[in-house]
């Protein structure tokens, strides 16, 4: 990297703030996708959007790839640094701007973490719902590149319906100011579009968000099944039956005895085959009636025990517990793959057994978690990365799974993102058409595609030249050379 | 070493080869493979929070230790500089899903950094003198606790000490000491109060006066044991001075592993003595939180290693014994006349995650009639003063207690409670340099003279 650079990149933002070389660099050489790693040039760490729009032109002028990055938790490689990149942190912008309870509306700059945003609006009664299972780290700015979901997001919807305005830092270095709220904003919907876009289009730097009134009453079950099935199809039945709970969440009997044995430990019971957990949220009278229905599914369904939270306490325990299911998993495998599979919702028992067929038939552990709601099957496949025979049979089950989630009519991608690890699935969801018009559209922000490149659309729907592999590619062309 | 893969099926790859020999001294490999690198447990890093960077927090540096062992890094003053940024407080392992021990980590790779680090004669010499002389001797102590309150009466202290440089530091972030009969030492046996109606004799204790908290704080000595006695509990105090954690968490293992022998084996006689099993209790949390890896560290000791298990297995903190005797309610608290409320009640790190003691202190306090508490939200949360992290980084340990600082002042508490020596002084500097008007006690002070007996 040219001195003079990195000369008025310090002048900018202070020795703290700007990791030049050196060891320091190497932790930021992936996200929670371990398997792909690429350490990064440099890594930039401004305190506001003045420092960050800065920074973003002297590097724009340079021509230097940028990669925004929060809190590093994503599960698709968006924030893996790329090969020449250097990397912006949003670490460093961590502050509650504005709190409006009578707006319903929170102002924060894009390095605040989730779960600090709730306890900002705890005491107005109100709370930021999108809740990723990261939330206690990751941060908004990071889940609005995801558009990320969460348990919750079942009733309340993902990141995108919580987004009221932003600040963009353009890649040339302009700012881009949509954070006036407008409940229907003239002409395109900027913030629409940016919302999921991966850090392909620029970087955000504050973030308005919606504020949603903490429900009068709320009801935790945990419904315990001999099998996965049951548990599937308790809850295909509360779909067809129109019923709405806000969480559906189901854990199988791995995930179950990795919480189990961690400080996250809910007391599920060790010896379930499944669990499932369906949260109610309302009025105590829709709550009542809606749990009545509930009940009937799940013991139909033969449910072998259930039961009830019985305090707030009690109910944070059984989310801790689901919430810190990938990090628990370290007990059982050095490494895991999180997919993040998508099928219409009628089909989760189907899908759950063909999963754990394709891992069976590479001999890989799989542990399955998935927001049940929404079809968001996270099959968790365990690894290690030093073993590159299985990393590649690992990538190869992934690949299966995607294609036979979009066989059964369903997506690429729940909540995680496209990232690096899904590019290939673009190619099977669209057609070549579609991903030059998305080309277009990315463009137009981005001209000279320096943001976060590789990532999202295909190279190959980009026509971009690349003399460089992109960190992974080996991995992936090693599986694709064995295969063939 | 990890033994976290309990589930690890038996067909499982074995992994390659060790290439991590050069690293053995310096990286728990096996442990640093338990991290899955998920990040939940850096936004609970007092040193990622301030710092914003990911070198600087515990997955990060968890990633920078497999990478030195894997290689890819060197151990060079970049990787130093990280550890030592580091303030082993533990938050990280309550909230690692994974139950990464990363405070043993740590030790090691301090220890072995230590072993490899060129330090000035100047350096070795005062890392010799604090480690091996004065810290394991209660003359030596008593010498430096004499001279210190020497030159603190005298006013000498504030004279000298921009002359001293970073001893000079040290010397003005004391508290005042008191005078030498308040630094008596405890006598050896102290008998607990039989009540005619009691039953079955409490468990008698063995209790550690730690090295620097007779000579800074040896009152809070005092009230821990007439608490305890007057509970019923029989305290023995041990001779020997310092358990050692200061040792293990700043690259000295080999001494910490002597100390920590020469305090299990006069327990080992001591309850010989006693023909009973004697449960080793502290007041001070880092202390408390290192007696209980005891068994860890001298797993590997053919003479001691086996006694070492046992003791560490019983270790409490002073508190556990006493609050479950409020649930019971043979034991009633008073009105307190010697604090003004409110009172807010800090955990030291060492306690609420390296003992996993939560609760014991708060039904103390929620027992003492009429006293008015506030929660403070970041009171698990590091105060900086990490044992003697607070004297090596002044500047760290102050923009660590910054924001606990401003939530105190907030809160309208007029009271902090703690109980460890380190974080005392640390909230005692801090206040003072804010110029708040807050006393910092100890939970035994407060509790024992509102014991009803």
């Amino acid at each position: 990297m040219d001195a003079a650079l990195i000369a008025a990149l310090r002048n900018v933002l202070g020795e703290a703030g700007l990791v030049g070389s050196g060891s320091r660099l190497v932790p930021y050489e992936s996200d929670g996708l371990a398997m792909l790693r690429h350490t990064p040039e440099m890594v930039l760490l401004p305190r506001t959007t003045a420092e960050a729009a800065h920074s973003m032109r002297l590097l724009a002028e340079a021509g230097v790839p940028v990669v925004g990055r929060g809190a590093g938790t994503g599960l698709s490689g968006g924030a893996t640094p790329v090969e020449g990149g250097v990397v912006i942190s949003l670490a460093r912008m961590r502050d509650v701007l504005e709190v409006d309870p009578a707006g319903r509306l929170a102002r924060v700059q894009a390095g605040v973490v989730n779960a600090d945003l709730t306890r900002a609006a705890a005491p107005h009664g109100l709370f930021y719902a999108p809740d990723p299972s990261s939330q206690m780290a990751c941060t908004i700015g990071g889940n609005v590149a995801e558009n990320s979901g969460g348990p919750h997001c079942f009733m309340h919807g993902s990141t995108t319906r919580h987004i009221l305005g932003l600040v963009i830092v353009c890649a040339d270095g302009e700012v881009l100011d949509l954070s006036e709220p407008q409940p229907d904003p003239s002409g395109y919907d900027l913030i629409g579009s940016f919302v999921g876009s991966e850090g392909t289009l620029g970087l955000v730097t504050e973030v308005t968000v919606k504020l949603t009134r903490v429900p009068p009453v709320t009801e935790t079950l945990l419904a315990v099944f001999p099998g996965l099935d049951g548990a599937c199809d308790s809850v295909s039945d509360m779909i067809a039956a129109r019923l709405e709970p806000s969480a559906l969440e189901i854990l199988d009997r791995l995930t179950i005895q990795a919480v189990e044995a961690s400080v996250f430990a809910a007391g599920y019971p060790k010896t379930a085959e499944a669990v499932l957990l369906v949260e109610l949220e309302g009025s105590a009278l829709e709550v009542d009636v809606t749990s009545k229905d509930v009940l009937a599914i799940l013991e139909q369904r033969g449910a072998i025990e259930l039961r009830k939270a019985r305090d707030p306490l009690e109910r944070r325990k059984l989310w801790a517990g689901r919430k810190g299911a990938f990090g628990a998993m370290g007990r059982i495998a050095p490494d895991l793959y999180v997919a993040d599979a998508v099928v219409p919702r009628t089909k989760l028992r189907r899908m759950v057994a063909r999963t754990a067929e394709i891992c069976r038939e590479r001999n890989l552990r799989l542990a399955t978690v998935f927001h049940a709601g929404d079809g968001n099957l996270h099959p968790n496949i365990c690894y290690d990365r030093r073993d590159l025979d299985e990393v590649k049979r690992v990538l190869e089950a992934g690949r299966m799974i995607l294609q036979e989630c979009i066989a059964a009519g369903g997506s690429l991608t729940g909540e995680h993102g496209v990232g690096l690890e899904k590019l290939e699935g673009m190619d099977m969801l669209f057609k070549q058409a579609d991903l030059a018009t998305m080309c277009r559209m990315r463009d137009a922000w981005d001209p000279e595609r320096r943001m976060n490149p590789g990532k999202l659309l295909p190279v190959r729907a980009c026509r971009e030249v690349r003399t460089n592999p992109l960190p992974g590619v080996e991995a992936r062309d090693a599986a694709a050379g064995a295969e063939s | 070493m990890s033994t976290g893969k309990e589930f690890a099926p038996p067909d499982a790859t074995p992994p390659q080869a060790d290439p991590i020999a050069h690293a053995r001294d310096l990286v728990d490999y096996a442990a640093s493979l338990d991290c899955i690198h998920c990040g939940l447990c850096i936004s609970s890093c007092p040193t990622y929070r301030i710092s914003g960077r990911e070198s600087a927090s515990p997955r990060g540096r968890i990633h920078l230790m497999r990478a030195a062992a894997e290689s890819r890094v060197e151990a060079d003053a970049d990787f130093a500089e990280e550890m030592d940024y580091c303030l082993v407080c533990r938050n990280c392992e309550s909230v690692c899903p994974a139950g990464v021990q990363f405070g043993r980590m740590m030790e090691l790779t301090r220890d072995g950094l230590e072993s490899r680090r060129q330090r000035k004669l100047s350096a070795r010499l005062a890392r010799w003198l604090g480690f091996r002389i004065v810290l394991p001797s209660r003359l030596a102590l008593r010498l430096v606790g004499t001279l210190t309150r020497l030159m603190q009466v005298t006013g000498l202290a504030r004279m000298f000490a921009p002359a001293l440089g970073a001893a000079g530091r040290a010397l003005q972030s004391l508290p005042a000491l008191p005078p030498a009969r308040e630094r008596a030492l405890l006598p050896a046996r102290n008998r607990g109060l039989r009540n005619t109606g009691d039953s079955d004799a409490r468990p008698a204790l063995f209790m550690l006066e730690g090295c620097a908290q007779p000579e800074l704080f040896g009152h809070v000595n005092r009230s821990t044991v007439d608490a305890l006695c007057a509970a019923g509990h029989d305290v023995h105090v041990a001779r020997a001075v310092c358990c050692g954690a200061l040792h293990a968490h700043n690259g000295e293992l080999d001494q910490a592993r002597q100390l920590a022998r020469i305090y299990v084996q006069e327990w080992v006689r001591s309850c010989a003595a006693e023909g009973a099993e004697l449960i080793p209790i502290t007041n001070a949390s880092g202390c408390g939180a290192h007696l209980r890896e005891y068994g860890e560290l001298l797993a590997g000791d053919a003479q001691c290693g086996a006694d070492a298990a046992r003791f560490s297995a019983l270790v409490r903190d002073w508190s556990e014994l006493l609050s479950p005797r409020i649930a019971d309610g043979s034991l009633k608290l008073t009105a307190p006349t010697n604090v003004s409320g409110p009172v807010a009640w800090d955990d030291p790190c060492h306690l609420c995650h390296g003992q996993g003691v939560r609760e014991d202190p708060r039904v103390l306090l929620k027992a003492i009639p009429g006293l008015e508490q506030v929660e403070l939200h970041d009171s698990e949360s590091c105060c900086g003063s990490a044992g003697i992290y607070s004297l090596l980084r002044p500047a760290d340990g102050a923009a660590i207690l910054a924001p606990k600082l401003e939530t105190l002042a907030n809160s309208g508490a007029r009271t902090l409670v703690t109980s460890n020596p380190g974080c005392q002084m640390q909230w005692l500097a801090g206040i003072r340099s804010k110029g708040m008007d807050v006393r910092v006690v100890h939970l035994a002070e407060l509790v024992q003279p509102t014991q009803r007996t």
